[in-house]
This record gives structure tokens, sequence and C-alpha cells, in this order.
């Protein structure tokens, strides 16, 4: 789990220019400048890129905070 | 408010407030926070009241830190009433650049709904507003006499620089163009919109104002990165417009379940903010039939909107930007400022009661782009036999990334600062989402390594490049400067 957050704290750092600390399982929207319907898909697709898998309108629905997204993601990995 | 004794006033918000309806609801979709059609006109008004008596005077320039909210657009709305000048700018610009903005319209106070901390100073004298309007004191106002020519509000124009330039809108231009555009959308009382672009940018004003102006209401929803959420809340709130720029359609049709969700209340889509692919426009049509589907075009220094495309008309003129409005003039000139006749291609111009004052302190750039009440667009076109509008291209150096406009002067710029960037030069290229991106032709610094790499991470997150070239040279006209027209035949070949 721990290996995912470091993932997608780089996948944050790329599409956000953030610290990768600073994300942590509580981030969400309001907390990261640049994190809106546009910078959501850059978001995504850094998240497939750095993780390799591949998500659907519906992954990408759910993904409301740091914590859905490695969830999301864990059980992408695990099927 | 006794509304049967005064005169129908021209100060615009004073004319919107009377005009609110039975159905003028404010609701944040994400909270569920509604603003009831009985308080909505008592909030405006009290709001500018308490502006007033903060010691703010008709004229003054006030920064409202927009987000899509019921709060800032009583807020943008309540100024006007009180007869300062709302200055309508996206909350989170403010941290970074809210000084220089505030310096740059001159202005005497700032609102924001919550208490924001800032690392810059404000300026001395200046008032830092904020709060909900229905918790600040009650005690309402008539609205403030303007006249048709008073300016209303000052509107950045949609560019991508941190410190936009800023259009003078008066109350007549609102009034103008917000009629015209209720008659061009056959807007009746009872529409309700979903609002999910900011009222800071001018599409999105134009759909607060035109709703609530038509006697209807509007729902606001910050949530678009998650599209399902807000067709959801469409059908929820029982929504009947729904306004987007081409990225906003182009995520509908990828990246959300549009397909699956009908939208039976749904009575028209608007589209604006640069061309959405005629494809795209059909693809919409056909999984929401019963939806008119609006393509318009527009500018902010022409208030909002400029021409729109009766739906009616939508299959045989599918690729055009429709008619001009009703109350405009449009003509095609060409490189001598001469009319051509129909078919032909040049520069759009556009005359009436809705073309601006001009630039905020820009005297040079107003006279350029306004002669003689001839708003000059820099897009290039041409009109039908019909007179409708196809739009072909642009004769500013800039391109529009999601609806908003980027410089090419300005990534180049950004670009070259980048070490180990010998020199630069930036093209466009459509693209699926963002409509149009970013292609970038480096040369390099003949040491350097890892320059493509460097490039991408400096790039902002709202400059979607689609690829970096590393070229040995640029192509460069007679006179020195770089040919984008070979750039831009050589990006063709390339793609």
């Amino acid at each position: 789990m721990q290996d995912i957050l470091a993932k997608v704290q780089g996948a944050f750092h790329d599409a956000f220019g953030i610290d990768p600390q600073s994300v942590s399982f509580e981030t969400g929207p309001d907390d990261v400048p640049g994190w809106d319907s546009a910078g959501h898909l850059f978001l995504v697709s850094n998240l497939e890129q750095a993780l390799g898998v591949n998500l659907d309108v519906d992954d990408v629905m759910e993904m409301e905070t740091v914590r859905d997204i490695v969830r999301v993601i864990q059980a992408k990995l695990a099927a | 408010m006794n509304e049967s004794e005064t005169p129908p006033s021209t100060n615009f918000a004073g004319r919107l407030v009377r005009r609110l309806g039975k159905l003028s609801y404010l609701i944040d979709a994400a909270t569920g926070e509604a603003i009831v059609p009985s308080d909505l006109g008592r909030l405006i008004s009290s709001f500018g009241a308490n502006l007033l008596s903060a010691g703010l005077k008709p004229g003054d320039p006030i920064v409202i830190g927009c987000v899509l909210s019921p709060a800032s657009s009583i807020a943008y709305l309540g100024a006007m009433y009180a007869g300062l000048v709302p200055v309508p700018v996206e909350e989170s610009k403010l941290p970074l650049a809210g000084n220089v903005l505030l310096n740059r319209v001159a202005a005497k106070a700032l609102w924001t709904e919550k208490l924001c901390t800032f690392d810059w100073k404000c300026p001395e004298g200046f008032d830092f507003i904020f709060g909900h309007p229905s918790e600040m004191p009650a005690g309402t106002i008539p609205p403030a006499p303007r006249q048709e020519d008073d300016l209303a509000a000052l509107v950045a124009t949609s560019g991508s620089s941190d410190v936009p330039r800023f259009v003078m809108v008066s109350h007549g231009n609102l009034i103008a163009n917000t009629e015209a555009i209720i008659r061009s959308q056959h807007l009746e009382n009872d529409e309700r919109a979903m609002l999910i672009l900011p009222v800071s940018y001018c599409f999105g004003a134009s759909v607060l104002h035109t709703h609530l102006y038509s006697g209807g209401g509007v729902v606001f929803d910050r949530r678009f990165m998650f599209p399902d959420k807000v067709l959801h809340a469409v059908n929820r709130y029982e929504c009947t417009t729904f306004a987007g720029v081409p990225t906003v359609y182009n995520i509908l049709l990828r990246r959300s379940n549009i397909r699956s969700i009908a939208l039976p209340g749904l009575r028209r889509f608007l589209q604006a903010g640069g061309p959405l692919a005629p494809q795209h426009v059909q693809e919409m049509r056909s999984i929401v039939p019963a939806a008119r589907f609006y393509v318009m075009y527009g500018q902010t220094e022409a208030t909002s909107r400029i021409s729109c495309l009766d739906p009616e008309n939508l299959h045989q003129k599918l690729g055009s930007v429709g008619q001009k409005l009703d109350n405009l003039t449009v003509q095609i000139l060409d490189a001598e400022e001469q009319a051509v006749p129909a078919g032909q291609t040049g520069e759009i111009v556009v005359r009436g009661p809705s073309v601006s004052l001009g630039y905020l302190n820009e005297p040079e750039a107003t006279r350029r782009a306004f002669k003689d009440g001839w708003l000059h667009t820099g897009d290039l076109g041409r009109l039908d036999e019909d007179g409708y509008i196809w739009i072909e291209g642009r004769k500013g150096a800039f391109l529009k990334v999601r609806g908003v406009r980027v410089n090419f002067a300005e990534v180049e710029a950004r670009v070259a600062a980048v070490p180990g960037v010998y020199e630069c030069s930036a093209a466009a290229v459509a693209h699926p989402e963002a409509g149009e991106a970013l292609v970038l032709y480096i040369v390099p610094d003949k040491t350097a390594d890892r320059v493509a790499e460097r490039v991408r991470r400096s790039l902002p997150v709202h400059w979607t490049c689609d690829s970096i070239r590393i070229v040995s040279e640029l192509p460069k006209t007679s006179s020195g400067k770089v040919s984008r027209e070979a750039l831009a035949r050589e990006g063709n070949r390339a793609s």
C-alpha cells in the first residue's frame, strides 16, 4: 500500500508540480491547486503510466481522494 | 422594494433584480445550499448596502474572489447593484497574483466568501471584506442610478497569464447582450441552468445573467472532474440548460457515462469558447436528441456572445457559429479594412450596443481593437449568403487550450528560459480533449541533454503539450522572424 502511495505521490507531482510528501491519504481536490476537471485528466493519465493500469470511466469517477485512488488501483492490480 | 413606481433602471443588476421570478433559485449542487427566490433580490441589495456602509462608493472597483457558488454570484451582482465595479476573479488566482491584480484594477476592496490569508500585503487604505452575504447585516437599498455608458464590471479576457487584460463592460453592454442572448436561445421564465464555468469567465457570467434576467435560476457545480456527478445533478435539480466549452463536451463524450444517464428535462446545450469538432456536436445530438444544441461565438470584448447557430439549422450549417445576434452588425474586412462580399475570408468586425468600452488602462490596445465603434475581433472568417459566420482562424498569435487563450509569445518566453534551450517556437495542433494543444520546436544548446524532459516539466498544467520536437534550426522568414507558416506545414507533415 505504501508502495502504491509513493507512486501516486509521484503522479501528483508530475500532474500538479506539488511536493510529493504533501500528498496524504486525506488529500482531495480542494487541497491541490489545479486539481479540477482538466487536472483530473492529467492525473489519470499520469497514474496509468506510473502504475501500468488502465482506468475506465467508472474508476475515474470514484477517485475523489488519494485514499480512493489507492483503493481503486489496489483493486486493479489484484484483479 | 417598491417595484411599481420607479422607472426601469439602467443599472444592469438593478434591472436583473426586478426581473427575478418565482423560480430564481441559486443552488450549490455540491452542498445542497439553496438561496430561495424570495431571498435572492434582498441579498443582492443588502450586500450592496453593506459595501456602501463600509465606506465604498459607486464607481469603486472591488475584486470578487469567485468560486462556483451562490455567494460569489450574489456578491458580484450586489456590488454592481450598489454602483460599484465588480472585478470577478477566480479565488484560486488570488494567492499567487492577487496583489498585482488589485493594483492593476486600482481596487478599493477585495471580497472573498471565506477568510483567506495571503502572502502579499494589502495596499494602504484597502478593505478586505469576507463572508457569505446572508450572514451580513440586512437592510436594502434601491439600485444605484447608472447611465448606459457607466462602467458595470471589469472582466478578464480568457488569457492564460496570471495577470490578465481587463475589458471595461458597461451597464448598457450587459443589458443589450443579455436581452439579445435570451431571444436567441428562446429562454422562458422557467429555466434553470447548470453552471460549471466560472462567473469570472464571460461565458459563465452570461449564463448567470440570462437565466436570472429571464426569471429562472442557476445551479452551480464545481465537481466537473467527476462528470457523472454533474449529470446526476442536472437531473436532481431539473436543469433545463447546460453550458460548456469544447473541453467540457469532449470530457462528457469520452470520460462520462452520458450514454447511460438519461437527461429527460434538459432543453438545451450551449457551446462556446472555441470550435467543437462537428462530429462531436453530432454525437451529443444523437446521445441527447431531445435537447437542442446551440453553437455560439463570442468575445469578452463584445461583453459575451456575438453569434448563435439556431438549432433548427444546425444540421444544414454544421461547422458555422451561426448568425449575429439581432442587435449587432457583423462585417468581414480585408487587409485594407474594406468590407468584402459573402464567401470571402477576412477579419470579423462587430458593431452594436454590446461592444464594450475597451481595455482598462491600455489606450493603444483599445485604439487598435476598437475603431469607430467597430470591434476588430482578430478572428478570421467569412459570411455565407445567408449571413452565417464561418470561423477560419485567428489573426492574433495564440491558441486555445481547453477554451483558454494561450499566447505563443508567452509560451516561447517560458520555454526559452529553461536551461539548455537555445531557441524555441510554439505551434498549435488539434487535440482530442484540449481542442488545441502545443507543439514545441526546440533548438537545444549543443551540450545540453534531456532538454525535452526539462521543458515538459517546466510547463504549467493548463498548457497541454502534444509533443516536443528537437530540431537543429527553426525556419525563418526573410526578416529573420520564425516562420509560423513553415512550422505549421512541418507540424502537419509530421503528425
